[in-house]
């Protein structure tokens, strides 16, 4: 299978700003972030609520655009989403009414390249283990069986940027950690650049190799921290506790204080 | 899989009912799982399946035996009739036990659930005869009995289809014009802002006006009756569809726009592929509002102007005094109307198909 191109997004000066519903004021979400991240890597973004975290997601995959500063994939300017920069919601936003095989196919069927590529969606179901599903409508599945369809769906384009936003938050524990594997072994086969947003400082470290520590009010990145640790990663290690706690501590959580 | 029966009056699966169980339909798994009937419940299923039968005798045994109060043309008409309902119930019920011989329990099981209302339309037929053949409580020729009503039809035949035709033509023409059009505007409107800001004033000013409130002014103004009937018939179905519609479409959750987008959805894409099948739904709802709207715009129609139709027919036969044709297309229409239903149901039903075990 062919690796996708090498790709280097930046984020240059990135402030984003949100009107408030009522009141004729606004809330600054991003405030002058800069950031650079590079294919190979799994970035975990991780932080308390209204920190910012999905409005960076959302910046990449241009859903919204950026008050001030640009987002750049090897200095282009992005302004249009794209199936080359794929994103998993935390609702599964599966489309009711196409069965599962035809949910996996939408991104190739829009882009009129189904026909040809239908052993893709093929290896899709095989990959999530579903093949047995693919007539079913997402009615009829589980949240954790939704959310590996949704995931197929966004991999099914081969995105150079694969983007998770919280995917994990509704499934139950032990589904979570299963699917935590799964996300990382289809990564590690392609090896995009992937960011996760995420509320759970153990799944930031388990399967980042970078974790971006953010705060709120105004949001921004405070820490960048590299988990060079090998896969897969023992949540008792170590190495595995320090990290947590470093993480914990620049939330204002710690237990320990190194400061 | 595992299996574990959790009382034992439930039929216990064999080892080899376990190894199908993986590939079980959902009759099997319902059958599997229900309490076994003792054999009074199953003595009580069959009394009740063979109800509209004994039912269906008595209408006859009524009809045949009551002397009547009305001299009475014809009289086996009715009594065909009746033969004929009886007889297709017993085909019914027949067909129903082959199948559940062959291992079939549905048709079975539709006909449990559906026997009392048909043995209840026996008692009512019954019932109908004996107020007016019978005793006259309901006075002849005024309300008249079903053998005159069947009697009636029968010899006016082909006039009755001739109207008949002719309302299903307009009704159809002008329902398909607004359902066609109100797709249209109500899609554009749920979609483009700059449309809804132009339509919905239309909205808004036309909508309340009730469809008989054209009628007069549509027959100084139209050429043709026939054309103003099918504008009328029209612009009742275009509001509902509209309406609808531009509803469904405009309560499409953001999220499903958003994915689409960043699957690499079009803006065409996203009114075709996602809006559009969203509001499917709530289209098809308006789909079958505007057949309501249409049913009744259509008699309006008829009855005020255009000369010709069921709804004309039916005026027509009571400036005549005759009452039994009246009754007799009143029938007819109440027929048509439910045909045109259940074909809208069915429709929907196999349109909305993803929605089972959706909505729970």
């Amino acid at each position: 299978m062919a690796e996708n191109r090498h790709v280097t997004l930046k984020l240059e000066g990135v402030s984003k700003s949100f009107a408030k519903v009522e009141a004729d004021e606004v809330t600054h979400a991003l405030d002058n972030v800069s950031v650079t991240m590079e294919s190979g890597e799994f970035i975990s973004l991780v932080g308390p609520s209204g920190c910012g975290k999905s409005t960076i997601l959302r910046l990449v995959t241009a859903l919204i655009p950026p008050t001030a500063g640009k987002v750049t994939v090897n200095g282009e300017e992005v302004t249009e989403p794209s199936p080359n920069r794929g994103m998993v919601f935390q609702k599964p936003t599966l489309f009711p009414w196409l069965t599962v095989e035809k949910n996996i196919g939408f991104s190739l069927q829009v882009q009129g390249k189904l026909k040809e590529n239908q052993h893709k969606v093929d290896r899709m179901l095989k990959v999530i283990g579903l093949e047995s599903f693919r007539n079913d409508y997402p009615a009829q599945l589980s949240g954790g069986m939704a959310q590996r369809v949704a995931l197929a769906r966004t991999l099914i384009s081969e995105p150079e940027i694969l983007t998770l936003d919280e995917p994990l938050g509704a499934l139950d524990a032990f589904t979570r950690m299963n699917m935590q594997d799964e996300i990382l072994d289809i990564w590690k086969e392609r090896k995009q650049l992937a960011l996760m947003v995420t509320h759970d400082v153990d799944e930031a470290i388990y399967m980042g190799t970078r974790v971006l520590v953010m705060d709120a009010n105004p949001g921004r990145i405070v820490a960048d921290i590299k988990i060079p640790d090998a896969y897969p990663r023992d949540r008792s290690s170590e190495s595995f506790v320090k990290y947590r706690n470093e993480i914990l501590n620049k939330l204002h959580f710690g237990g320990k204080h190194e400061e | 899989m595992k299996y574990q029966p959790l009382d034992s009056t439930r039929n216990k699966p064999s080892m080899e009912q376990m190894a199908q169980l993986d590939k079980l339909t959902r009759q099997q798994l319902k059958e599997l799982e229900e309490r076994q009937k003792t054999p009074f419940q199953k003595f009580l299923d069959l009394v009740i399946m063979l109800l509209p039968v004994v039912c269906g005798l008595i209408a006859i045994g009524e009809y045949h035996f009551v002397p009547n109060n009305s001299p009475n043309n014809n009289p086996m008409t009715y009594m065909g009739f009746l033969i004929i309902l009886v007889s297709l119930y017993v085909l019914y019920f027949l067909y129903a036990f082959i199948k559940k011989g062959m291992g079939d329990k549905t048709v079975h099981d539709k006909l449990l659930y559906r026997a009392p209302l048909f043995a209840a339309l026996f008692l009512l037929l019954a019932a109908y005869d004996y107020l007016t053949l019978k005793t006259g409580v309901l006075t002849q020729p005024f309300v008249p009995c079903m053998n005159y009503i069947i009697n009636i039809a029968w010899i006016d035949r082909a006039y009755i289809i001739e109207c008949t035709l002719h309302t299903l033509r307009l009704m159809f023409l002008g329902y398909f014009i607004g359902v066609a059009l109100g797709l249209v505007t109500g899609i554009c409107c749920g979609y483009f802002e700059r449309v809804r800001y132009w339509v919905t004033p239309i909205i808004k000013f036309l909508g309340p006006i009730p469809t008989s409130t054209w009628i007069p002014i549509i027959m100084v103004v139209a050429s043709s009756l026939f054309g103003g009937a099918v504008f009328i018939i029209a612009l009742g179905s275009w509001f509902a569809v509209t309406v609808a519609s531009m509803n469904g479409i405009q309560n499409v959750d953001k999220d499903y726009f958003e994915a689409a987008k960043t699957l690499g959805a079009t803006e065409r894409q996203l009114v075709f592929k996602v809006a559009i099948p969203h509001a499917m739904p709530s289209i098809l709802s308006g789909c079958t509002q505007a057949m309501s709207s249409a049913c009744t715009a259509i008699m309006i129609a008829e009855m005020m102007g255009v000369k010709a139709g069921l709804g004309w027919y039916m005026t027509w036969a009571k400036s005549w005094a005759s009452y039994d044709k009246m009754f007799a297309a009143l029938f007819v229409i109440c027929f048509i109307f439910t045909a045109v239903t259940k074909a809208l149901d069915l429709i929907k039903r196999r349109v909305l198909r993803w929605q089972i075990g959706a909505v729970k």
